[in-house]
């Protein structure tokens, strides 16, 4: 058996990519709607962190449903996943779920950066500018379904994998939450990584807004990591048997002890905590912790999906 | 900003009664398939009449047009057990069990996967089917592929479409040298199914994940115990 290839392996990589970046657009969104109601208010449109969020956001959501549609084996057909809806699925559910999405992001980006795009559309074209404007207006609302929305679209990644009633190590009551936690852990990691990228100050208020949420993030993303695999060690049986072959042996142990914990968990804590205490953070540091977010969150949903599918009930 | 709050959270409130209304009026899932029809087919397989010839993988080969490298249906075949020359094999039948509460049909986006109210087989809409394989990493009985020539999902649907749909028994009964498979309505007490299934004690696979499958199997009484 090889890490990549077993039997009873139904979704592959792609699947993992798509799920890591519907939670990582979800996260960017949900920490850019943070930043500007604590910290940036009316001039939110000027920080560079915002516009990071602004640019990922919307990219990794289209991007990570390209994948999906590509890993389809009938991908021209895709157009039946928007017309046919199953109220019992959690995929179908979860595609309705993003088409709001992506529309209430698009209208809460037009009414953030109204500003500025106003003084472009205002000569050239006055009815849009005038649609604008009425958004605009309804900002508050907007943001508030959006909130949920993104919400919605971190958890969906999980129970996506946890309807899955065939493998214990998927079907999981803390999975959802975890993917949950995880993705926003990766949209603050791509924001404050994009922001620094468009020059964004290191020492900003926006990267200490994020980095004291950072801390209690990754300690949460622990505890619940320890509790998935207790509570399904303590389950025994085949969820035992499927904890231990995860975590416990081979290329998956490699990837969950070092990548996941190590790159992804207790690197990005030990940063952190030391720019806490020396209160001087410099491009460098900020870039490399977000980048070990990333690719921790990468590798866990890598683990997560074939580790899943290698124990059967 | 006492306005705006007040605002956002109507917006949150909006969504949380949607969310409600869409719960309350959710059908309830224990329902599915429960419509009421004279008809319930299902299946029995009888471990020890059955000597592992496969006659019932090649029928139902030819009769649905499945192509090589994937197959509606598996006999498995574990052992061998006891010292020659009294070994034996158990031989186990290994295809979609037909849930009536089905994972497939529950997870599947676009209703392709679907339960048939008049029989209550559960089959596969091809021309809706958009092959996303989430039913097929549900099925926890494994049993479902993507036909390689259609690129839909499949498996065994008791050939609702090709032999039941000519008043004819399923390919792998008819096939079957020892008649180790019995087919029948489950809601006739007059049917062999029932017959067989009060005169011999049977069992179904993986019933704790309440699937509730029409698949049952008389268990091998040859052998030696396995834990
Ligand atoms: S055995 Fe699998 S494919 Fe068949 S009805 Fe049950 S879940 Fe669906
Ligand atoms: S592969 Fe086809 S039948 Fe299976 S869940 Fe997807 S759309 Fe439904
Ligand atoms: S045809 Fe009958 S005897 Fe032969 S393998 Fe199939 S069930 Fe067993």
């Amino acid at each position: 058996m090889s890490a990549f290839h077993f039997d009873g392996l139904v979704w592959h990589w792609p699947i993992a990519i798509y799920l890591f970046l519907a939670g990582l657009s979800a996260g960017a969104v949900f920490f850019a709607i943070m930043l500007k109601h604590f910290k940036l208010a009316d001039k939110a449109y000027l920080s560079p962190f915002v516009q990071a969020a602004a640019v990922i956001a919307p990219i990794a959501v289209c991007a990570g449903l390209g994948i999906l549609v590509i890993d389809l084996t009938k991908p021209l057909a895709f157009w039946k996943i928007l017309v046919f809806y199953n109220t019992s699925s959690v995929m179908s559910m979860g595609v309705l779920v993003l088409l709001v999405y992506q529309v209430m992001l698009f209208a809460w980006l037009g009414s953030v950066f109204s500003t500025p795009i106003q003084q472009w559309l205002k000569q050239r074209l006055p009815l849009l500018s005038k649609l604008l404007a009425q958004l605009a207006r309804h900002e508050d609302v907007i943001t508030g379904v959006l909130v949920i929305l993104s919400l919605s679209l971190g958890a969906y990644t999980g129970f996506l994998l946890s309807a899955l009633i065939g493998f214990p190590l998927l079907n999981n009551p803390v999975l959802p939450l975890l993917f949950l936690i995880s993705g926003l852990s990766s949209g603050a990691a791509a924001t404050l990584l994009g922001g620094v990228l468009m020059r964004g100050n290191p020492n900003g208020v926006e990267v200490r807004f994020i980095h004291r949420i950072e801390i209690p993030m990754i300690l949460v993303e622990i505890a619940l990591l320890f509790t998935f695999f207790a509570g399904l060690i303590l389950s025994g049986g085949q969820s035992q048997v499927a904890a231990m072959k995860a975590i416990g042996e081979g290329f998956w142990g490699w990837i969950f002890w070092a990548g996941v914990v190590g790159v992804g968990l207790t690197l990005p804590l030990a940063f952190n905590l030391w720019m806490k205490v020396s209160s001087d953070r410099k491009f460098a540091y900020v870039a490399v912790t977000a980048s070990f977010s990333l690719i921790g969150v990468l590798l866990l949903r890598n683990f997560i999906l074939y580790t899943g599918q290698m124990t059967a009930v | 900003m006492d306005n705006s709050k007040r605002r956002f959270l109507k917006g949150c409130g909006g969504v949380i009664a949607g969310m409600s209304v869409y719960t309350v009026t959710q059908p309830p899932q224990a329902n599915t398939a429960e419509q009421v029809s004279e008809l319930k087919y299902a299946m029995v397989h009888d471990e020890n009449l059955c000597i592992g010839c496969n006659a019932c993988e090649d029928a139902c080969r030819k009769v649905n047009n499945v192509p090589d490298g994937v197959t509606r249906v598996n006999i498995e075949r574990s052992g061998p057990f006891g010292e020659y020359p009294n070994q034996s094999y158990r031989f186990s039948r290994h295809s979609c069990q037909h849930c009536e509460a089905a994972p497939c049909v529950k997870v599947c986006p676009t209703g392709a996967a679907y339960i048939d109210e008049e029989t209550g087989i559960v089959a596969v809409n091809e021309d809706r089917c958009v092959g996303c394989q989430y039913c097929i990493a549900a099925c926890p009985y494994q049993i479902r592929f993507i036909n390689p020539e259609t690129r839909v999902a499949d498996k065994c649907d008791f050939c609702q479409q090709t032999q039941l749909s000519e008043g004819l028994l399923p390919a792998c009964v008819l096939a079957c040298p020892t008649n180790a498979l019995v087919f029948g309505n489950l809601k006739d007490p007059a049917s062999a199914l029932v017959k067989t299934l009060k005169s011999k004690p049977t069992y179904r696979d993986k019933v704790d994940l309440g699937t509730r499958p029409k698949l049952f199997h008389v268990r091998t009484i040859d052998g030696e115990i396995v834990l």
